[in-house]
């Protein structure tokens, strides 16, 4: 793979901008808000449910506007957006901006009214969770203080929920999102290449982690914390780490799992891998082979037009005929907190009646547990919704690594 | 009524927590003792608020409704998460508002005065988050819960109590700023021209996580050293190498025990110009006179006066650039553009942890040279953490 300064990607297009825009204009017409209003929202250090959630609480202003922090108010009638922000200097999209002045809220007000917003119906987003973003964050991702100001101040406005407004908005992917969700995918491809190379008993668990986001921000990803998962099988849950551990050392007949992302362009791709150190005992064999078979039949019913309904029975009821139990784990890749989600927690039930639609991308990760239900399994990657059937962005073989 | 981590919760995240059950005690003790003399019932971190909530709580994800009358807390945590601070919290999966009034209402504050820490921006944390870090939802239902309590900012209350540090905390700023000074030494010894920018991003970032740093963004500018427009990256720089005569400037972050420090240094891939040189030198003296007056007792309004004023006699420019250290936007804060007027006379105290990274520049602004690192506060002065010779690093 290319290294950094190889790499000829100079950001998003002038026509992606004015693309993600329309698409939040037509939504919020077609909804009856007069404006959009994406407000300032909690840094993700400090509301930080998971990783996931924790990328996620700014990432509407980072589809609208490729900055890290900004509030936006998008007029549904064609007008251009305007755009708060504390960053020091504008961008390719917005060489302009207003900065903050005394606070936020002040500074968002004073938008709001200067667009003739006084008596409007505004769509606020990430003020709940919704279906396609935010779906981790169940009280939303908005700062308090600032917005609880703007009501104040805009007495005779309405401000309701437009969490999908623009969360439908980033749900289907350009060309050049899907171009840098690739790119991802092949540096946290690369990334668990690593991990197989270096990962064997004696290697100090810290290290390896190191040496595996190493090499991912070698190859230009933005650093996102990679989920590792280490110890004896049968002895619980593997204890999860978001950081390089220290004092563990990997040792024989461990079993390892990770959520491998990347970030390029923004957008968060994820691959994932198991891998055991040491020989795949026999009674593992048939959860992983149904994974495999569940994985790649998955793939092929990921077709645009169809509610996710009959997508999420296929995958919930593979592993039946085998005598197993199977879960859909699987959720929507993008700027952070994409969704539909489905877990084995919430079991994606309120996604039901969304619809698959050509272009999204999600990572597909399904779970399959033994007969006996002691073991269970989950590889997965990147998947491009295509007329066709789901399209990994990246080739690799389903399965779990031994290295012995 | 308690509530417990739910059915087929998500996987809970392990977080360094190793601080002493004495700290915990200093800690609870130094907040209620704040919250009281300010006339609350009761101090709420809620959802949104994750630095108060580790500091108080040692957990990744955490609220607390702490009573001030000496009834121990209710804190509510992610998942199945505790620790030896919170062997028994409330336990929760995503659903937060519901527990947070709960708790107030157990602890008998719906008619209670609840301050609201990190409502606002504080005076010694929080500080570049002016509107606070609370989650608007969450508090809007918990406030709905409790119609009858009043809800005020109590930002400063936990803020003086993590304005000065504890010895267990102070060992492990010293760590944290090893460690800093180690990632710096290695951007020092990777720093060519040729090099690929977004390879040494990531090679000096590695450095920190190999000497077990949590993760917090290395902040680089290379520019060619008359650049007046500076490009600033918190991620690996993407289509560029080193040059000749470029001016690497950096904030180098790290986190041990929670305590996060930073040092900077200013790196040029050239001879240092002439025309540099007044300005380091006059760096040099601000920075050293500068430390002199860091001690128990000087207001910051004195230190900044001084500071602010220092470049004028020599035709130039100083600026005092501080901010305190610990659990993630610590204050003071003082830059080029924050000037933390409120602040202006509060005094430094013993255990204060700053760190310290005066400007100087040039008469037309065109020169800036900051340099820099943690200072601890002790009983007469104050220790520099930060080891390195002074002055602009050059790479011939």
């Amino acid at each position: 793979m290319e290294s950094p300064a190889d790499i000829k990607w100079t950001g998003y297009s002038l026509a992606e901008r004015d693309w993600r825009w329309q698409r939040v204009r037509e939504s919020a017409a077609k909804a009856g808000f007069d404006c959009i209003l994406v407000p300032l929202c909690v840094d993700g250090r400090n509301l930080h449910l998971s990783l996931e959630q924790a990328r996620g609480t700014r990432s509407d202003c980072r589809f609208l506007t490729c900055f890290d922090n900004a509030a936006v108010i998008l007029p549904s009638d064609g007008r251009q957006p305007v755009v708060i922000s504390d960053q020091e200097s504008g961008n390719d999209w917005l060489p302009e901006f207003r900065p903050v002045e005394k606070s936020w809220g002040e500074s968002m007000t004073r938008a709001l009214l200067d667009a003739g917003m006084e008596r409007a119906r505004i769509g606020v987003s990430g003020v709940r969770r919704g279906f396609y973003t935010h779906g981790r964050a169940f009280h939303g991702v908005v700062n308090h203080s600032s917005y609880a100001e703007v009501l104040r101040r805009l007495p005779n406005a309405r401000f309701e929920n437009a969490t999908e407004v623009v969360g439908h908005a980033r749900y289907v992917k350009s060309a050049e999102q899907i171009g840098c969700l690739r790119r991802g995918a092949a540096i946290a491809a690369a990334g668990i290449d690593k991990m197989i190379e270096l990962a064997k008993p004696g290697i100090d668990e810290g290290l390896l982690y190191t040496r595996v986001m190493q090499r991912m921000v070698g190859l230009g990803s933005e650093y996102y914390p990679m989920a590792f998962y280490s110890g004896l099988h049968g002895g619980g849950r593997l204890p999860r780490f978001e950081d390089p551990t220290e004092g563990r050392t990997l040792q024989a007949n461990y079993r390892i799992a990770n959520e491998v992302d990347a970030v390029f362009g923004g957008l968060i791709a994820q691959e994932q891998q198991p891998i055991f150190l040491g020989r795949i005992p026999d009674a593992w064999k048939p959860a992983i082979d149904l994974q495999r078979d569940m994985y790649y039949a998955a793939l092929e019913h990921l077709t645009p037009g169809q509610p996710f309904a009959q997508f999420m029975d296929l995958v919930n009821s593979f592993g039946e005929k085998r005598g197993m139990k199977s879960q859909l784990l699987m959720h929507g890749r993008g700027y952070g907190d994409d969704g539909p989600l489905f877990t084995p927690q919430n079991r994606g039930g309120r996604n039901r009646d969304l619809l698959i639609e050509n272009d999204c991308v999600f990572i597909v990760k399904p779970i399959a547990h033994s007969a006996d239900g002691t073991f269970d399994t989950s590889w997965g990657g990147c998947v491009l919704v295509t007329e066709n059937g789901g399209e990994p962005l990246v080739k690799r073989t389903p399965g779990m690594v031994s290295i012995s | 009524m308690p509530w417990t981590a739910p059915p087929g919760a998500g996987a809970t995240v392990h977080i360094w927590n190793g601080y002493s059950l004495g700290e915990r005690d200093r800690r609870w003790k130094a907040v209620k003792e704040n919250a009281g003399n300010a006339g609350f019932d009761c101090i709420l971190i809620p959802l949104g608020n994750g630095a108060d909530g580790r500091y108080m709580t040692q957990l990744r994800c955490s609220a607390m409704a702490l009573p001030t009358d000496g009834r121990a807390p209710i804190i509510i945590a992610d998942r199945s998460s505790t620790n030896a601070w919170v062997p028994e919290p409330w336990q929760t999966g995503r659903e937060w508002a519901e527990p947070m009034g709960e708790a107030l209402l157990d602890l008998g504050m719906d008619r209670a005065r609840v301050g609201v820490a990190g409502l606002k921006g504080g005076s010694v944390t929080h500080c570049s988050s002016i509107d606070g870090v609370v989650n608007h939802t969450a508090l809007e239902y918990v406030k709905s819960k409790v119609p009858n309590a009043t809800f005020d900012d109590a930002t400063d209350v936990i803020g003086f109590a993590r304005y000065v540090k504890s010895e267990e905390e102070i060992a492990f700023v010293r760590e944290s700023a090893q460690v800093a000074s180690a990632g710096l030494d290695e951007l020092i010894k990777l720093a060519r021209p040729g090099v690929d920018a977004g390879a040494l991003y990531s090679d000096a970032l590695s450095r920190l996580l190999e000497l077990r740093s949590e993760y917090f963004p290395l902040t680089l500018t290379i520019d060619s050293i008359g650049a007046q427009k500076r490009k600033r990256y918190v991620n690996p720089p993407i289509g560029r190498r080193l040059e000749p005569n470029a001016l690497i400037t950096n904030e180098v972050n790290a986190i041990r025990g929670a305590q996060l420090t930073q040092v900077s240094q200013p790196i040029l891939l050239g001879k240092i110009p002439d025309e540099w040189k007044p300005v380091i030198a006059l760096h040099k003296e601000v920075y050293e006179a500068g430390l002199a007056m860091i001690k128990p007792g000087t207001t910051f309004r004195a230190l900044s006066d001084f500071v602010n004023g220092f470049g004028a006699k020599r035709g130039l420019k100083t600026v005092m650039q501080l901010q305190g250290c610990g659990y993630g936007d610590d204050g003071p804060l003082f830059t080029a553009k924050a000037r933390s007027d409120r602040v202006r006379d509060l005094p430094i105290e013993k255990g204060n942890v700053f760190v310290w990274k005066p400007l100087a520049m040039s008469a037309d602004e065109k020169i800036q040279f900051g340099f820099g690192g943690p200072v601890i506060v002790g009983e007469r002065g104050c220790e520099l953490l930060f080891k390195r010779e002074h002055g602009l690093v050059a790479i011939v």
